[in-house]
């Protein structure tokens, strides 16, 4: 009757999953009023994208008995052939290291905004920017 | 509480039914994928290939091969990236000292057990850092993420002990800025290090360059007394974890100032002029 | 026997699920130490995601720099400032 290949089905749960959360981190950016919450809910939405990335790099096993490998060789004396069954076995390793940059990269940036919303509040006395933007003028 | 549960029940039934729809439609190709691309398929059949010296880095872990020596440049300013973040930071704070201590320094921190299971386990989380960061090229593991772990050390003796205490041990902000400079210094010479050899003996040879390429036939050793080094990428991934364990010890350091000493120094300042 | 195939998908769908809760509870909390200690649950869901899909590199970044330094950091600014939001 209902004819759905299973593994197709529990995929587009992961991706929907990691959809509905970049959602959710959004609307915490825009509108709570608290600057600390927003650094928060900007911290899940950079993760969730570096998600993304890295689930594009899975693929399906050969057969039940073969599952697929990290990009790590695992033998120091090699012949051709194990370099050929190990390049046909492996993840793609080109997302993780692009999102070992991103990570880097975002955390940089998080760490200098608690240094801004430390000053601001040194200078104004709350955080919450609806109180900040009548202050201003 | 309540409008909380029924928000949850919602979202995940709203997740499970509809990606049955999706999955019943059909997407018009297979999900997941059934082969990696053909670039991936290069780059794991010649990050160690002793049958093909030419374009090969020699190091089994294919990750930190593309990270230091394939796309070296991209690594090269992220670590600028994330050191001119430090730098706003201290500018940020700069002339903020904190007060001496009132009491005795022994006295601050929590209770005696946790003192003496901390003093245990910082030695374990430096050493299993150190190990991360300097096989970075034979395990996963590397540069950034042994200087992640290695910077929790000081956090946790900020935290339990005080942060006097830490200061006696001379863990000072100037201290770490000098170590921080050594990391970065340490991998712009190694990036130039091929192109120096290169120029001495008069051959080609480029900036970032790891093993010998066409054209330019000179490079670093790969193996060092039977053991495996791969080249550069060993001193990458040493001063990197320098630079990233001194740059987050000094965030630590410039937080955990009491906010009363910064509020008066401000208020001195504010009343000079 | 199951298909060990399946069984590695099933778990990365529940993870998904669990990870998706965990973040909405985070939003929504009025309370900003609860919210981070929401975070850092959603984060760990999300290294068991990435160790499943065989990225050991970015297990290793991601538990000490999300579980350990963004909390640490984001509790040292909670002290100093405020600890509730307000409506």
């Amino acid at each position: 009757m209902i004819n759905v290949d299973p593994i197709t089905y529990l995929y587009t749960v992961l991706l929907l999953s990691m959809a509905v959360n970049l959602g959710i981190a959004l609307y915490g950016i825009f509108y709570r009023p608290s600057l600390i919450k927003k650094i928060i809910a900007l911290t899940i939405f950079s993760d969730t994208a570096n998600t993304f990335a890295i689930i594009i790099g899975y693929t399906r096993w050969a057969s039940p008995s073969k599952p697929v490998q990290p990009p790590v060789l695992t033998k120091l004396n090699v012949t051709r052939q194990d370099i050929t069954e190990f390049a046909s076995n492996a993840v793609d390793p080109l997302p993780q290291a692009l999102v070992l940059t991103a990570i880097v990269i975002g955390l940089a940036v998080t760490l200098f905004l608690v240094f801004l919303t430390l000053q601001i509040y040194r200078l104004y006395k709350t955080t919450d920017v609806r109180e900040i933007a009548r202050l201003r003028g | 509480m309540n409008g909380r549960i029924i928000g949850i029940v919602v979202i995940v039934l709203f997740i499970t039914l509809f990606s049955l729809v999706i999955a019943l439609g059909g997407l018009g190709y297979d999900l997941p994928m059934e082969r990696v691309r053909l670039i991936a398929r290069t780059y794991l059949s010649i990050a160690y290939n002793p049958f093909n010296r030419n374009y090969t880095v020699m190091s089994p872990e294919v990750v930190t091969s593309i990270v230091w020596d394939f796309r070296g440049l991209d690594t090269l300013f992220e670590t600028v990236v994330f050191y001119l973040a430090i730098i706003g930071s201290v500018v940020l704070a700069r002339g903020l000292k904190s007060s001496p201590p009132e009491k005795k320094i022994e006295s601050y921190g929590l209770s005696l057990i946790v003192k003496t299971v901390t003093r245990i386990t910082i030695g374990m989380i430096i050493a299993i850092a150190a190990s991360i960061a300097l096989h970075g090229h034979l395990t996963p593991g590397g540069g950034f993420q042994g200087g992640a772990v290695a910077a929790i050390a000081p956090l946790l003796v900020l935290v339990i002990f005080s942060r006097y205490y830490l200061e006696n041990l001379g863990v000072k902000k100037n201290v770490m800025l000098a170590i921080r400079s050594i990391g970065l210094l340490g991998i712009g010479l190694t990036g130039f290090s091929v192109l120096l050899i290169g120029l001495f003996s008069g051959v080609n040879a480029y900036v970032f360059q790891n093993q010998p390429k066409p054209g330019a036939p000179v490079g670093l050793p790969y193996k060092f007394n039977g053991a495996l080094i791969s080249g550069t990428l060993w001193f990458f991934n040493l001063f990197e974890m320098m630079a990233v364990a001194a740059g987050f010890t000094i965030v630590f350091l410039l937080l955990s100032i009491p906010e009363r000493d910064v509020l008066e120094q401000l208020k001195e300042e504010a009343d000079k002029h | 026997m199951i298909d060990p195939e399946l069984l590695v998908f099933g778990l990365l769908g529940f993870l998904g699920l669990v990870s998706v809760v965990a973040t909405y509870l985070a939003i929504t909390e009025k309370n900003l130490i609860k919210a981070v200690l929401y975070s850092a649950i959603q984060s760990t869901v999300y290294a068991f995601i990435y160790y499943l899909l065989m990225a050991p590199d970015i297990v290793l970044v991601y538990v000490p720099v999300a579980v350990g330094l963004y909390p640490a950091v984001i509790l040292f600014l909670i002290h100093k400032t405020e600890k509730e939001e307000r409506d």
